[in-house]
């Protein structure tokens, strides 16, 4: 009953409030007021309730894809322990991160499709983009978390994430899933989120026919994906503290929820102070994430 | 003849005497399209099947007057032969439902009873590559083999690419079968015996014979750096024969790679990294070469290669894990690579076949000049929307389980390595994995989206028409297969285990290996897939979705030319390697107000396959100068010379006769 409680406040309610709490804090910065803190959910009710506007140049594919995106983030959701809470080991290494990493690129795959099925160039526009940026990331991404499960001993996230793991191990993951969070999710330096200018477009322009339904299954899976890799980042992060490992359940999702919550902070206020990144320049910051992951994985395996 | 001990071989002699009828009847009725040609080659492609998977393991040989020079015809079948031969049966399965209709719209440049002939000729020799058991009975149907798809690549003779093709392909079975000869002879020098299972060599010794014929071995499978022939020949053949080529025939090089070099008794340590590079470069150079390309075939062909690199990946871990005698890695390695095999006949086969209907329909392959293919084709577009996610390696797709076990493999090697360098290179080789299926989900999203999605480019591609129900039915077949393997892994792997450890020769530790809970992951992704569908369809109904125009910023007619373009798809990524490629794009901009008001704007992108223009050519170029230069000479027509030639030899050889 509690877990499935859990699992709804973490599906629906808290990525909902990070992107909201992101959206103030950078609204303060900018010396703004902003939306409320809680203006994420009215813009999901508001777009549940619009009819949407198809092109005729889609197929089945554009319907297709924002539903099967979300149903995977979701499920890759449930199976990342991204707040705290983790499945137990024992239900099989169903939390194996390879197959949370390729349930990610299935729902990368079909919205790049959806993208190119209008015909307009921004949609080839952004599915490009994206296309480098994964190219980049995925390996980081796997030698990182390849570096901590060799800590672990174990490919299993739940594992990985209830093991203590040295500490530098862990900041440099830590900071190379950073990295990959703001590659990822389009943020800054790599993508302004909050324009639609040919020049920063990656995820906007992916998105840009979707209207009504599909935007709000669309935002809703964006802001899934935002919790999965900053919960990512900020559970490697705690677990360099070896306390982190001998709390509670309970006491681990809210220290877990609240670091969630710290690190959107802390990227809020980057966003505010950082300058967006030249295109031709992207590669080369997204690169750094390979280099720290490599960095750790070097001190992993010499560890032994 | 052959003896027949049990009823199971009768049945693959069956199957290949109708592939011999096939063969005949084909070369005296050359332009006959007989509906009896595609049945005998499906009938005998399923014969084979079913000897894959009930025969059991026995060993034919023909009687005494029966010679083949100095050894006898010896025929083997062992599990590691039927994996193979099943994987034959199935592909030719599928090839033979689908040509019938494909070789229907070449019949006016075409043979097509030629074709049939050749298409036979080359499942006989597959299958009798793969069950031969000593090495001049392996050359004889290696030959064949070689043969045969040359005829094939040649079919459509009349255009001059394809001339040039087929002769680049002969050029390349030449020499690999020249390496793959002088391996032999020079195994048979140091033991004596041509039969396979009597090979026992090893350090020193073996490193010359292995070292040959796996450089011949990988000629024929298209590694790094002998693969250019690939991306040339398979795009010249039909599109059936392209897909039994690149899903089967490639794959009986890894076979006679598994049998000498990982199962044989030719230990040879150096081998295993060796093995393990050069198939780590071919994937990542294959798919950064199909990233560039606009022939839809081309596109595919570099796609084997680099599949190709992960099924010699996965030999190579498996070669190192033997020497560091961790039977885990080494047997995991090879059920990698053997799994991987097998999923990328399944998947090539589709996409090839899929690339038939599409140059079927719209007559042409270049992915340019096509596009919004998905609504007049929707079953193509269907299958191969599966076949690519196949190969990109997603769940809960077959391509996934085998890349899910070599990075398993990896990761134990990152372990369990020896020293601190080879566990740093089990991490990295996960990274570049990774790395390589990023390129490839890339190079699989350019295809599909500017084949199939969008606005169609050209009159062709307007006009075109789905493919015959049978073309449909032999993709449909296909894609079931990749999704049902993918989902039933942990069933496949139970025979796969005891291949591997009959391969290894020692008993299976792969009992558990298969964790993944993916029926019921599956299970629960269609459930909620159609728990959303059902939401947004009930709240559809107070609102239905209007069709309108894509956004095209308010400038009016948006038409096909206003998108993305293949070459636009892959400039990011191109760009960023460019070191390895050499990718620039020119921008010509012409007119008086050049800058804001241009009259004429051409942009050019180029690149430079390295290998070619540096490597290959100036070599080809080298001997064809001294052939010209030095040997012409020797050959000048002058009786006078040829008579001096004679006196040399014949001194020669007296003194030699007399010094013994």
């Amino acid at each position: 009953m509690i877990l499935l409680l859990l699992v709804f406040i973490n599906i629906v309610f808290v990525p909902l409030l990070l992107v909201g709490v992101i959206r103030k804090i950078k609204a303060l910065m900018q010396n703004r007021v902003g939306s409320p803190v809680l203006q994420a959910f009215y813009d999901i009710g508001k777009l549940l309730r619009k009819s949407e506007t198809i092109s005729g140049t889609a197929s089945w594919v554009f319907t297709l894809a924002p539903r099967l995106n979300l149903a995977v983030v979701a499920v890759a959701a449930l199976l990342v322990p991204w707040s705290g809470a983790a499945f137990p080991a024992s239900w099989g290494s169903v939390t194996n991160f390879l197959l949370v990493i390729y349930l990610l690129g299935l729902g990368k795959f079909i919205s790049m499709l959806a993208a190119m099925d209008t015909g307009s160039a921004f949609g080839g526009l952004g599915a490009s983009r994206d296309a480098l940026i994964s190219v980049l990331v995925e390996p980081a991404l796997m030698i990182g978390l390849g570096a901590l499960a060799l800590g672990a001993k174990s490919m299993d996230l739940s594992v990985i994430y209830s093991t203590p793991a040295s500490h530098f191990v862990a900041i440099l993951v830590g900071a190379s899933l950073i990295v990959i969070a703001l590659s990822e999710l389009s943020r800054m330096p790599v993508d302004d989120p909050t324009t639609h200018l040919e020049l920063n477009m990656v995820h906007e322009a992916m998105i840009l026919e979707n209207s009504g339904r599909n935007l709000a299954l669309v935002k809703l899976a964006v802001a899934l994906r935002t919790c999965i890799f900053f919960g990512l980042a900020a559970q490697t992060f705690l677990h360099a503290l070896p306390q982190y490992s001998e709390l509670s359940q309970l006491l681990r999702y809210g220290v877990g929820i609240s670091s969630l919550f710290v690190v959107g902070v802390l990227v809020a206020v980057a966003e505010g102070v950082l300058v967006k990144l030249n295109w031709r320049r992207v590669p080369n910051f997204v690169a750094f994430a390979i280099a720290l992951s490599s960095l750790a994985a070097l001190i992993a395996v010499a560890r032994g | 003849m052959l003896t027949l001990p049990g009823s199971l071989s009768g049945w693959y002699v069956a199957a290949l005497c109708l592939w011999a009828c096939v063969t005949l009847i084909g070369v005296f009725r050359r332009h006959s399209s007989s509906p009896l040609f595609p049945i005998a080659l499906g009938l005998g492609s399923g014969l084979l099947l079913v000897t894959a998977i009930l025969g059991g393991n026995r060993v034919m040989t023909a009687p005494a007057p029966w010679f083949l020079a100095v050894s006898p015809f010896r025929f083997s079948a062992d599990p590691l032969s039927r994996w193979f031969l099943g994987i034959i049966g199935i592909v030719g399965i599928a090839a033979a439902v689908f040509s019938p209709s494909y070789l229907h719209h070449l019949r006016k440049r075409v043979a097509l009873g030629f074709v049939w002939s050749a298409l036979a000729l080359l499942m006989i020799s597959m299958s009798l590559v793969v069950l031969s058991a000593n090495a001049l009975v392996f050359l004889v149907a290696w030959e064949l083999m070689a043969l045969s798809s040359f005829a094939l690549v040649a079919s459509d003779h009349e255009k001059h690419s394809v001339h040039r093709a087929a002769l680049v392909y002969l050029g390349a079975t030449r020499t690999g079968t020249a390496f793959l000869m002088t391996g032999f002879l020079w195994a048979h020098y140091l033991t004596g015996s041509w039969s396979f299972s009597a090979w026992h060599l090893s350090g020193g010794e073996a490193l010359g014979p292995a070292l040959l014929i796996f450089i011949g071995l990988a000629v024929k499978a298209g590694c790094w750096p002998f693969h250019l022939w690939l991306p040339i020949a398979h795009p010249a053949a039909p599109a059936p024969v392209s897909a039994v080529m690149s899903g089967v025939m490639i794959k009986t090089a890894i076979y006679a790679m598994v049998r000498l070099l990982v199962m044989g008794h030719l230990d040879c340590p150096v081998l295993g990294p060796v093995v393990l590079i050069l198939g780590a470069i071919s994937a990542f150079w294959g798919v950064l070469f199909a990233l560039l390309q606009h022939d839809l075939k081309r596109l595919l062909a570099y796609h084997s290669v680099e599949n190709i690199g992960i099924i010699l990946m996965g030999l190579g871990l498996s070669m190192i894990g033997k020497s560091l005698h961790l039977p885990f890695l080494a047997q995991l390695g090879l059920a990698a690579a053997l799994f991987h095999t097998l999923n990328h006949a399944l998947f090539k086969s589709l996409l090839f076949l899929g690339a038939g209907v599409v140059d079927a329909r719209a007559h042409t392959r270049d992915i340019e000049q096509l596009g919004g293919l998905i609504h007049r084709m929707p079953w193509t577009a269907g299958s191969f929307i599966i076949g690519s996610a196949a190969i990109c390696a997603l769940p809960p797709l077959n391509g996934f389980a085998s890349e899910w076990l070599l990075y398993k493999g990896f990761f134990g090697l990152a372990q369990n390595g020896a020293d601190v360098g080879g566990r740093l290179c089990g991490l990295l080789l996960m990274g570049w994995l990774a790395l390589i299926g990023a390129l490839a989900l890339a190079c699989f999203v350019k295809a599909v989206g500017v084949v199939f999605l969008g606005l169609p480019r050209s009159e062709q591609a307007q006009r075109a028409k789905e493919g015959t129900r049978s073309m449909i039915i032999a993709q449909v077949l296909l894609a079931v297969l990749c999704a049902g393997l993918g989902i039933a892994a942990s069933v496949v792997l139970v025979p796969l285990g005891s291949v591997v450890a009959f391969v290894q020769g020692e008993s299976s530790v792969l009992a558990g290996v298969w964790t993944l809970p993916v029926p019921m992951l599956v299970v629960v992704l269609v459930l909620t897939l159609g728990a959303l569908a059902l939401w947004m369809l009930v709240s559809s109904r107070s609102k239905p979705a209007r069709r309108f125009i894509t956004w095209e910023c308010g400038f009016g007619d948006l038409g096909p030319r206003m998108q993305y373009t293949a070459s636009s798809f892959a400039q990011p990524i191109a760009r960023m390697f460019r070191a390895v490629n050499r990718y620039a794009v020119q921008v010509d901009v012409q007119g008086s107000g050049r800058k804001h008001f241009p009259d004429a704007v051409s942009a050019e992108s180029e690149y430079e396959p390295y290998l070619q223009t540096r490597v290959y050519t100036p070599a080809l170029k080298l001997i064809q100068d001294m052939a010209g230069a030095f040997l012409a000479r020797l050959q000048a027509g002058s009786i006078h010379q040829y008579l001096a030639y004679m006196m040399v030899a014949l001194g020669l050889l007296l003194f030699l006769g007399c010094r013994s």
